[in-house]
């Protein structure tokens, strides 16, 4: 699959995922121990009224859920992947706090391609990336962005 | 021990949060759970990928500059989370080995409308190894005002 053939506008799911609270404190306490991350008594006397999941957590899980998903579909189509490469993100928003016991179902759809002048070799593309609730609510957002190899020249 | 409050954190302001050493160890564990892609995990196959050598996830990288962040700052702050980040750039690949360091500059800084006992700061990071740049943040953190009352303008 090459740049060329990626469509735009396309969602894929890319599964749930359930936050136990030991799953996020462990998480929290090696990358962002702060108080409403890992302590169940002071987060209750917190803003947040009770441990909530580390913002990056909540965003390295539609990582590995990407992964997955990009594997599976590549071992379908008896494609063998090599790995992406990305230069980045843009606006990651974390919308509502993510509590012990929730599921969040990730997907991401494809929205803009752009060519690399610097790179004729490689193609650049955007995705909206989400992950929603039970409830449908978006609890987190943001915009990837992947190179792809562009389809030799004949 | 809470410190630094939002007035601490005026335009303009400066701040280091000192280093990290990056492990071989801490990268694969960390692929291995959230980005398990040949890159991130084995030496050889990373040897030949784009990135011509193991190199930690860029979620890996951004949960380590929140440690710094935590560590460095969060830890002593009237911290109160964060809405969002504006962007992520992954410049270079972080390595076993690597010596991170961690620099920041207060972009903006205001109080929150609807809360007045929360300060909304905008702060762009950067992080260099012992060689060079290899990413940049421009992150928002909500920090608790130490005179709610006299409205904290910045």
């Amino acid at each position: 699959m090459w740049w060329e053939d990626i469509e735009l506008g396309v969602t894929t799911q890319l599964g749930a995922y359930t936050f136990t609270e030991a799953e996020m404190v462990r998480f929290s306490r090696a990358y962002d121990p702060q108080p409403f991350h890992i302590d169940p008594e002071a987060a209750k006397a917190s803003f947040y009224g009770g441990i909530i999941a580390s913002g990056w957590h909540v965003a390295s899980v539609w990582m590995k859920l990407m992964i997955a998903s990009s594997q599976k579909r590549s071992a379908e189509a008896g494609e063998r992947r090599t790995g992406g490469v990305s230069p980045g993100f843009l606006d990651l928003r974390w919308i509502k706090p993510t509590r012990p016991g929730m599921t969040l179902h990730y997907d991401s759809t494809t929205h803009e391609k752009i060519a690399l002048k610097s790179r004729p070799d490689l193609g650049l593309v955007r995705s909206l990336n989400m992950a929603v609730d039970d409830n449908g609510e978006t609890v987190m957002s943001f915009t990837g962005q992947g190179f792809w190899p562009r389809r030799p020249k004949e | 021990m809470i410190d630094i409050w939002f007035e601490d954190l005026p335009e303009g302001r400066t701040l280091d949060l000192g280093e990290r050493l990056v492990t071989r160890e801490e990268i694969v564990a960390f692929a291995t759970e959230f980005d398990p892609q040949p890159h991130h995990l084995d030496d050889e196959a990373a040897a030949k990928s784009i990135l011509g050598g193991l190199s930690a996830s860029g979620w890996h990288t951004c949960a380590m500059m929140m440690r710094m962040l935590v560590d460095g700052l969060a830890i002593r702050a009237a911290s109160m989370g964060s809405p969002g980040i504006e962007e992520v750039r992954w410049m270079r690949p972080v390595r076993p080995g690597d010596v991170l360091r961690m620099k920041g500059e207060v972009k903006a800084a205001r109080v929150s409308k609807s809360r007045p006992e929360m300060g909304i700061v905008d702060i762009e990071w950067t992080l260099h190894n012992q060689r060079e740049q290899v990413a940049w943040m421009k992150a928002t953190g909500l920090y608790g005002v130490r005179h709610p009352a006299a409205g904290g303008s910045a």
